[in-house]
């Protein structure tokens, strides 16, 4: 195994801490060219510091980067930002406000002779749909279009590598849902690696061909499709990341764990082990009987429309969680006006099984 | 072609090896796939697969030989590869088909080697390292 690498970015055995704090605990990871990956964690877990290592902006403490066949970052190597053919887009855009958009994207072709760069920018700026605010400012651009600047600057030079930081979290969310969009078929048509970091998890749900969910403890906890990471999280963190969750404890009887959504066999846990269930809200399902799959009669409490969909609080009646309180998520709004029982019951689809110490 | 560097050594030559084995299959198949070969392909997904598998098995018995403390826990990632190794196998069947089916299995294939397999092994390194060094000897076996 001593011969060329995967395209792209392999980070193998990283570590990173300031002072004595770790930070990054042995991470490695592969961004093959063409694939974008998201570190996905929230504030304070590393993520920006993986980046800024990627990057050179932070000393490697230990392990390697490559990028394509080049080694940028070893024990006694650490080549500067500028000779990593990286691209870098940050989440406050970073333009020059006393440079005009043209003068921003050439900055970074400082060795191309200049007619080159004016038609590598120009290029590059056709290819975000900004070519024609080539000379205006950066204060004369809305957040969408600033951002659309920030991303042909990043990828002028043509790097090997594009590394985004949180880069739509300045964006109200209508221009958010719009500019992604746009980001990610850019970078998929210029076929670069490209590792972005965001604590949103639609966001790397959207963007990413492979999530990285990264720990507080700097470790990475699980690598995945976004399908994997959603419907297979590997712990109560991972789960936990995607948004609210019912929670339930049962203690395993005869391999079953009993709730009063009904009985469920219990997963890699042993008899008499304290499982926690955890049961996200779009995985309580209402309705007027008590159906096929059972369930279990509920009082609701409140709801409350959030769009194209309610978050409704109900209390269960009867079973082993009679007095318990739940949120589900249904589609459109409720009908709080609606006359009979109301009957919960679950989908096995979003409901995770965790045995507990 | 899918060619890793010394750095993603174990320095295990047991595990090294079944590495290499399954990097190699990984070529034929996506040779097979430039090629055109899609039936050939469609063998050589469940011989990858059934290869993972024994890898799995004998890097579990070298850990726990070794008295690795996370041998569990690697176990337990090892289970959790299922549902991938399944998603494999329906994409190797539709690769006639389906030109989607084609790309993704390409992507799943060097992602399922690169992070679920290697990157994964590369945090017992050390600790291996460490037991080869006590012992003044090989973990291997």
């Amino acid at each position: 195994m001593e011969t060329s690498a995967i395209q792209g970015l392999h980070m193998v055995g990283v570590y990173h801490s300031y002072g004595s704090t770790p930070v990054l605990n042995n991470i490695s990871l592969t961004v093959p060219a063409g694939e974008l990956v998201c570190l996905l964690g929230p504030s304070g877990c590393g993520k920006t510091t993986l980046l800024r290592v990627a990057a050179g902006l932070e000393r490697l403490q230990a392990g390697s980067v490559t990028i394509d066949e080049t080694v940028v970052a070893e024990a006694n190597l650490q080549l500067p930002p500028e000779d990593r053919r990286i691209g870098f887009m940050f989440q406050d855009y970073a333009l020059f406000p006393h440079l005009s958009v043209l003068e921003n994207v050439m900055f970074g072709l400082f060795r191309r002779d200049k007619a080159a760069a004016h038609t590598r920018a120009m290029d590059v700026l056709g290819q975000v749909g900004m070519a024609r605010f080539a000379d205006q400012h950066p204060h004369m651009l809305s957040g969408g279009q600033q951002q659309r600047v920030a991303l042909a600057r990043a990828l002028a030079p043509e790097p090997r590598l594009v590394l985004l930081d949180e880069p739509f979290s300045g964006l109200d969310t209508d221009m958010r849902g719009r500019i992604r969009e746009e980001t990610l078929s850019v970078l998929k048509q210029t076929n670069v690696a490209t590792l972005m970091v965001t604590h949103d998890p639609e966001e790397a749900m959207f963007m990413a061909d492979r999530i990285k969910v990264l720990g507080e403890n700097g470790r990475i906890l699980q690598a995945g499709r976004p399908a994997d990471i959603y419907y297979r999280p590997a712990s109560e963190y991972v789960a936990r990341l995607f948004g609210p969750m019912n929670m339930i404890d049962a203690v395993v009887t005869q391999g079953k764990l009993a709730s009063s959504f009904g009985i469920m066999a219990a997963k890699r846990a042993a008899e008499g082990q304290v499982v926690r269930v955890l049961i996200r809200p779009e995985g309580l399902i209402l309705s007027n009987g008590a159906g096929a799959e059972g369930g279990t009669p509920v009082d609701v409490l409140s709801a409350h429309l959030l769009g194209d969909s309610s978050m409704v609080r109900i209390q269960v009646r009867e079973g082993a969680n009679r007095g318990e309180e739940f949120q589900v998520r249904i589609a459109g709004a409720f009908d709080l006006t609606e006359k009979g029982q109301i009957w919960a019951h679950v989908d096995p689809r979003h409901v995770f099984q965790y045995p507990q110490d | 072609m899918v060619e890793i560097t010394r750095s993603y050594e174990i320095e295990v030559e047991t595990i090294d090896s079944d590495h290499r084995r399954l990097v190699k299959i990984i070529n034929e198949i996506t040779q097979a796939l430039d090629d055109k070969r899609e039936a050939e392909c469609a063998r050589l997904v469940p011989e990858f697969v059934t290869l993972s598998k024994q890898h799995f098995a004998r890097e579990e018995a070298l850990l726990a030989k070794n008295g690795y403390p996370g041998v569990e826990k690697h176990r337990e990632h090892h289970a959790a590869l299922d549902g991938k190794m399944d998603t494999m196998l329906a994409l190797a069947e539709r690769v006639v088909e389906s030109t989607a089916a084609r790309d993704a299995l390409r992507k799943e294939l060097i992602f399922f080697l690169m992070d679920d397999v290697i990157n994964e092994d590369m945090d017992f390194k050390s600790f291996l390292m460490d037991a080869a060094s006590r012992k003044g000897n090989s973990t291997d076996g």
